[in-house]
């Protein structure tokens, strides 16, 4: 498995994109590129190939669930490991979201110090 | 490479920048939020109006606690649950108490960053689950007064919302105005002369009810038992009832409500075909995706992740077990279930066809209802197994090792933010003397009962497991050791009140807590948190048993 270094990250609140922005890249050093809404994740998504993506649920519009969907029936984009965020965390949701396919759910709010490693965390694991 | 301690400034810096724009903007959104509540009307017109409070609320609880406003979050998800239950009801509530109450809980929602908030001093510390989600409301119909009390009492003690009713007729009365999420009833009505699994099946106001149903007897004959599975029942329970046994039912049935929609691929080539077994699938609530080239199967099963296969035998390029085979093929679909849908009826060319990687072999035409009872019964034994798996078969709590990774984690999170956590481990007092007097199935009825107690009455965000036979491991995020404390002995108490019931005799247990509680100085993991709560134990079972005991009470 390769390194961890883009993410694209799928958000539709500004603020925590904002904040989430900066917990990736300057903490994480990583490369990001957020997408506003799923139409847009969509549109774009595969052309930033992407090594992760990260996806919050409930967005108005498509939903994450399934924006996951759509850009695994892109040929790039199928086999990219991806995350869940969000506020509901009980253990159901999180069993659902894994079947969904996703590898993990991260819970909000989530802590800007640590959300980088957070996400390394996971990636590891995945790899391993 | 640039100073790192710089670079972590620099990103303080920013977050401090981002912190005060959302606060900025914090009070306009509270005042959106709170005038869309105030204009609830308790009528179906609410409906726009609780989506829009459904999603705000949504918001404020994921992204309070990032901006350091954790009692934002956690308050904004309480409420943001009231909102979903009223999403689901179709409208807020008729009472406009509870309507006016939603809404100045929403005008009190804090502002300010939890480190300057001044907390207020009457609000309860430790905000129990009853708050968290609503109660499950519970009408109990029995003509015995006492039995009726002592129940409701006990039921109480797992958080229910108990309603007493000692007539048939005034369920009837109440059912105009008010439904039940379960309605229990017990079987001989001996003053109004009814039965009531008879009455069931033939007084239209019981059965406008709808709500899942429950029978209490003291004779299980089984006249009266085929009557409850006619009326539909989810169970039939002996007296003296088991309580902990009857809450097993109740969280069944409601486990099963919660869960998310089956999800069902079709392949099958034939368009007008496939398109109504999605429409008959979807009207029982199944999400259905049609595929209609079978070549794509393994892309578009990757998308969809579907839980089982509805797959036409003979299609004009692969013959359903080739594609069945070539599902099998891939390690992560080995369980999931594939069915056939065909009009073949030559026996001995079924039973070839099941031989390669099907499950099961549906003839056509076949019933819309057989159709959908095959898929439900299919996908739901599947989640079963995946769920045995993944946690602890008996309680569905965590299993040890995760358990040991939830306490690591929460005293990580606890250093970061400051803030004490407490471990506790539990241990059923002479719980070998139960499994000895009274075998193994009573026994383990003790270990689940605690698992639901532990469940409902503690929080979301604290973590349950089981770490032994009869031990158990918890995590506490953001509580201190006098907190601990009394969460602990309230739930000591509550269990020292249930009564098991085995072979006509009745018994009750009674459980001793350890805890410790993390210190913001000290650097001891969690392994020596553990250590010394499990030392408090030791402490609370010599001190004689049934009581809590905190790491530091011997000094």
């Amino acid at each position: 498995m390769s390194q961890l270094q883009r993410i694209l990250y799928v958000e539709d609140e500004p603020d925590i994109r904002a904040v989430a922005k900066l917990a990736l890249e300057m903490v994480g050093g990583f490369t990001v590129k957020i997408c506003e809404s799923g139409e847009i994740a969509l549109r774009e998504g595969a052309d930033f190939e992407p090594d992760l993506i990260l996806l919050d649920v409930m967005m108005p519009g498509i939903d994450g669930p399934t924006t996951l969907k759509g850009l695994r029936e892109m040929p790039a984009l199928a086999q990219v490991p991806a995350v869940f965020m969000t506020a509901k965390v009980r253990p159901a949701e999180v069993a659902h979201y894994k079947s969904l396919g996703a590898l993990d759910v991260l819970p909000k709010p989530f802590d800007p110090m640590t959300l980088a490693s957070q996400v390394r965390a996971i990636w590891d694991l995945h790899s391993a | 490479m640039p100073d790192p301690r710089a670079a972590l400034a620099a990103v303080a810096e920013e977050i401090a920048r981002l912190r005060s724009d959302y606060l900025a903007g914090l009070p306009g959104q509270l005042k959106e939020l709170t005038s869309l509540a105030a204009g609830l009307t308790g009528e179906k017109t609410d409906a726009q109006a609780l989506d829009r409070l459904h999603r705000g609320l949504h918001k404020l609880a994921g992204s309070g606690g990032t901006f350091g406003m954790k009692a934002l979050s956690d308050q904004a998800r309480l409420l943001e649950q009231t909102a979903k239950n009223w999403v689901a009801d179709g409208s807020a509530p008729a009472d406009a108490a509870k309507r006016t109450a939603f809404a100045a809980d929403i005008r009190a929602l804090p502002t300010v960053p939890d480190d300057v908030a001044t907390p207020p001093a009457t609000e309860p510390v430790y905000p129990l689950p009853k708050v968290s989600a609503r109660a499950i409301r519970v009408w109990l119909v029995d003509d015995d007064v006492s039995l009726g009390q002592e129940l409701a009492q006990l039921m109480g003690q797992f958080g229910y919302e108990v309603r007493l009713f000692t007539r048939v007729a005034d369920v009837e009365a109440a059912s105009t105005v008010d439904r039940p999420d379960v309605l229990i009833l017990d079987v001989m009505f001996s003053d109004e002369g009814i039965n009531a699994t008879e009455a069931m099946l033939v007084r239209p106001l019981l059965r406008a009810l709808s709500c899942p149903l429950l029978f209490i007897s003291a004779d299980g004959n089984f006249g009266s038992r085929v009557r409850a599975a006619r009326a539909g029942a989810a169970g039939f329970l002996l007296k003296p009832v088991d309580v902990p046994r009857l809450v097993e039912r109740i969280e069944r049935i409601f486990d099963d409500r919660q869960a998310a929609p089956y999800r069902v691929m079709i392949v099958d080539d034939d368009v007008v075909l496939a398109e109504h077994y999605r429409l008959v699938l979807t009207g029982a609530g199944i999400e259905v995706e049609v595929l209609n080239q079978p070549g794509l199967v393994i892309e578009r099963a990757a998308a969809f992740r579907p839980e089982l296969m509805l797959m036409d035998m003979h299609m004009p390029d692969y013959a359903g077990p080739e594609l069945a085979t070539v599902i099998r093929q891939h390690e992560e679909w080995l369980s999931m279930p594939i069915v056939y849908l065909s009009s073949e009826t030559d026996l001995d060319r079924q039973i070839e066809a099941l031989g390669r990687g099907a499950d099961d072999f549906l003839s056509k035409p076949i019933s819309d209802a057989r159709l959908t009872a095959t898929v439900r019964v299919r996908v739901s034994r599947s989640r079963q197994l995946a769920d045995l798996v993944a946690k602890d078969s008996l309680t569905g709590l965590l299993k040890h090792s995760r358990i040991k990774e939830e306490i690591a984690t929460e005293l990580a999170r606890s250093r970061r933010n400051g803030k004490p956590m407490s471990v506790v481990m539990v241990d059923i007092d002479h719980f070998k003397r139960v499994n000895d007097t009274y075998g193994h199935a009573p026994g383990d009825r003790v270990i689940k009962a605690v698992a639901h107690l532990l469940k409902q009455r503690l929080r979301k965000t604290d973590g349950i497991g089981r770490y032994g036979g009869e031990e158990f491991a918890i995590a506490l995020p953001e509580c201190d050791a006098t907190m601990a404390r009394g969460i602990m002995e309230d739930i000591c108490r509550r269990f020292a009140a249930l009564r098991f019931v085995h072979a006509g005799s009745e018994f009750s247990c009674t459980l001793s807590a350890g805890i410790a509680t993390s210190n913001a100085g000290d650097d001891e993991g969690g392994t020596a948190l553990l250590a010394f709560a499990d030392k408090a134990l030791y402490l609370a079972k010599n001190g004689g048993r049934n009581r809590v005991c905190v790491s530091g009470d011997e000094k």
